[in-house]
């Protein structure tokens, strides 16, 4: 098993260098000078040369992209150009709001979705069914921000009960958590439901039954234990999206993330920092994604007897 | 107490579905002897797991509805019990042996933990008398209880088929279901699971109604044989009586399409044509269309069954003529 993490902790170095690649290319590309982003507006052509050499802007492009490398490598993923504080430690300095606003996030949408998956499935084709399936209809077809600026009328504004932005105390986070999740809730709703009406199909829960099992251990115990795979995949899915791309609703609630870090350099032109939150947001991704996978195993055991093999 | 432990009649199982319905079991009776196993015979779709599972009464609703009829099980009708009158029947007084053991195992629990399930619910156990009793079990079904803390897919066909069993007679059953129970495995596997089943029935006193279409298994194994032909039960009776004077056209079908090892190379005579479709059932016998002896009256009335001396029925519309008798088996 620690053989088959270690070789997964391996396989995450070329899609880490993958994403570096494309990013910076991508980001030298965009065109532009990152002169006049830096430089004083009423700066010499002396002066605009002095940064480009001090930047090491002159080498060719390859050259500086195994520079990069080499920083990255020693934690060093260099500095802002706007604010001249070190890319990595920024990111970090974002990155628990994001933390805290994913994690609620998926709480808010697996404690909706996962019974009311299961609730769907049992009630297949009776009102009960068609009234949850267009709940998540209705959440996946919303827009976030929209649905966000909608929670901030009705309760920071007519109510008056929560705060309509900001991170101040657990409070702020209601509203931005029920933005995010409801959308996540929508489908993890749908998964839920297809993998329990697969599994109530099948063989084993006719097994229970005809042991004699009670009919809600027969769902949750016999069913729901079967049906997590799927269920855990996607709500893997989403606490990746999460942790990495709730800009809109991290920008209506004025949350100070790393999506919205992200949207702040872009549009600053501040390419170290897009470049690092980037490949940052990429190494999270594939941690998110090897936990997910552990997390299987601990629920499947010919998954875990798989990974023993492998590993 | 009667001397029967299950009692079924009239019953009549739909499913009703949105393309019609599809009528799997229909009007059908019959008794299981106390210590009695009764074979329940006929091809895929005759409607066999169908009355098979309205004994449990676990016909999947919707879209199976269970019509009519009464089915007592020991004095006691089954359908009119409530659910957790059932789920406390269930497993204990009935239990039942699936077709396919590669799937009726559930997948992500030990087998230890899924037989001492059933111990725990029905015998006042603890976790762990439970699954003690459980790696007894095993060991009866001819499994080491060292491996107990195993999951399904870490056993063959023949062994998880084992651990089917054990779940089954785990709190010692008055009736045991046996659906197929060797369709899925290897034949040298078969013969093992029969005898286990065979004396493993024969040790607790149970019953049994072993559903197959497997002719020589319901030889070795039955006392009583019921043949079933598109939810209709066509033929009825002792083994001896069906195998020995067989009297319905669909019988001796079944009989003349067995490949015969002493003729090897010769061809098999099997029974044209195919099983009337459930939810278009033909007017009259439903066999008519594919039997040799069928006339017009066959057409247009359905046949009842009707006595052949002893506990013998058939149910066959030829035998209006009294002379009428069977080419025989070849």
């Amino acid at each position: 098993m620690i053989k088959y993490i270690l070789k997964r902790i391996l396989l995450m170095i070329p899609a880490i260098l993958a994403t570096s690649f494309i990013i910076f290319f991508a980001m030298n590309m965009t065109g532009g000078d990152p002169v006049d982003t830096i430089a004083p507006e009423n700066a010499t052509e002396e002066q605009r040369d002095q940064i480009r050499e001090e930047l090491g802007l002159n080498d060719p492009l390859i050259v500086r992209y195994f520079k990069y490398l080499k920083g990255m490598v020693t934690g060093d993923m260099g500095e802002s150009y706007v604010t001249h504080k070190d890319v990595f430690k920024t990111f970090m300095k974002h990155l628990p709001a994001t933390l805290q606003l994913a994690t609620a996030a998926v709480f808010v949408a697996t404690l909706v979705a996962v019974p009311l998956g299961i609730y769907t499935a049992i009630h297949q084709n009776t009102w009960k069914d068609t009234t949850g399936m267009v709940f998540a209809l209705f959440g996946v077809s919303m827009p976030n921000f929209w649905l966000g600026l909608m929670l901030i009328i009705i309760f920071s504004l007519n109510l008056g009960i929560l705060p309509p932005g900001g991170k101040r105390g657990f409070v702020s986070i209601i509203l931005p958590a029920i933005t995010v999740g409801l959308g996540f809730a929508a489908l993890i709703t749908r998964t839920t439901r297809s993998a329990m009406l697969d599994v109530i199909r099948q063989d084993y829960i006719t097994t229970a039954r005809a042991k004699g099992v009670r009919e809600k251990k027969v769902i949750f115990k016999h069913g729901l234990n079967n049906a997590l795979i799927p269920i855990i995949t996607v709500v893997g899915m989403q606490l990746s999206n999460a942790l990495t791309g709730s800009v809109l609703a991290e920008t209506v609630f004025s949350w100070p993330g790393v999506g919205r870090l992200i949207v702040d350099s872009i549009a600053k032109r501040d390419t170290p920092m897009v470049t690092g939150s980037i490949i940052l947001c990429c190494v999270l991704m594939c941690v998110v994604n090897l936990l997910i996978d552990l997390v299987y195993a601990f629920f499947d055991p010919r998954i875990k007897a798989q990974y023993m093999r492998k590993g | 107490m009667s001397e029967q432990i299950l009692e079924v009649k009239d019953l009549v199982v739909h499913y009703e579905t949105e393309d019609g319905c599809v009528r799997a079991v229909n009007n059908i009776s019959f008794d299981i002897g106390k210590k009695k196993t009764l074979g329940l015979v006929g091809e895929t779709g005759a409607g066999k797991t169908t009355t098979a599972l309205s004994i449990l009464n676990l016909v999947p609703n919707p879209p199976g509805v269970i019509k009519n009829g009464t089915i007592l099980l020991d004095g006691t009708n089954i359908l009119e019990l409530s659910t957790s009158e059932l789920e406390d029947v269930r497993g204990n007084d009935v239990a039942m042996i699936f077709q396919d053991p590669m799937t009726a195992l559930n997948p992500v629990m030990t087998v230890g933990e899924q037989i001492a399930e059933a111990i725990e619910l029905h015998q006042n156990a603890t976790k762990e008398e439970a699954y003690n009793k459980a790696k007894e079990m095993l060991e009866l079904v001819g499994i080491a209880a060292s491996r107990a803390g195993d999951y399904p897919h870490q056993f063959s066909g023949g062994m998880r088929q084992r651990v089917v069993i054990a779940i089954a007679l785990a709190c010692s059953p008055k009736l045991l279901i046996a659906d197929e129970p060797t369709t899925a495995l290897d034949v040298t596997i078969q013969a093992q699971v029969l005898d286990l089943m065979k004396s493993l029935i024969k040790n607790r006193d149970m019953s049994m109604l072993l559903i197959t279409h497997d002719l020589g298994v319901v030889a070795e194994v039955c006392d009583d044989v019921a043949v079933m032909y598109a939810g209709h039960i066509v033929e009825i009776g002792t083994a001896d009586e069906v195998f020995n004077s067989t009297a319905h056209p669909y019988t001796e079908g079944l009989f003349n399409s067995l490949p015969n090892l002493k003729q090897r190379g010769e061809d098999l005579v099997p029974i044209p044509g195919m099983m009337p479709d459930p939810s278009n059932l033909p007017e009259g016998c439903t066999f008519a269309p594919r039997c040799p002896y069928a006339t017009e009256a066959c057409k247009s009335k359905l046949p009842e069954l009707r006595d052949m001396g002893g506990t013998h029925k058939v149910a066959c519309n030829a035998y209006d003529n009294p002379n009428f008798k069977l080419k025989g088996v070849h």
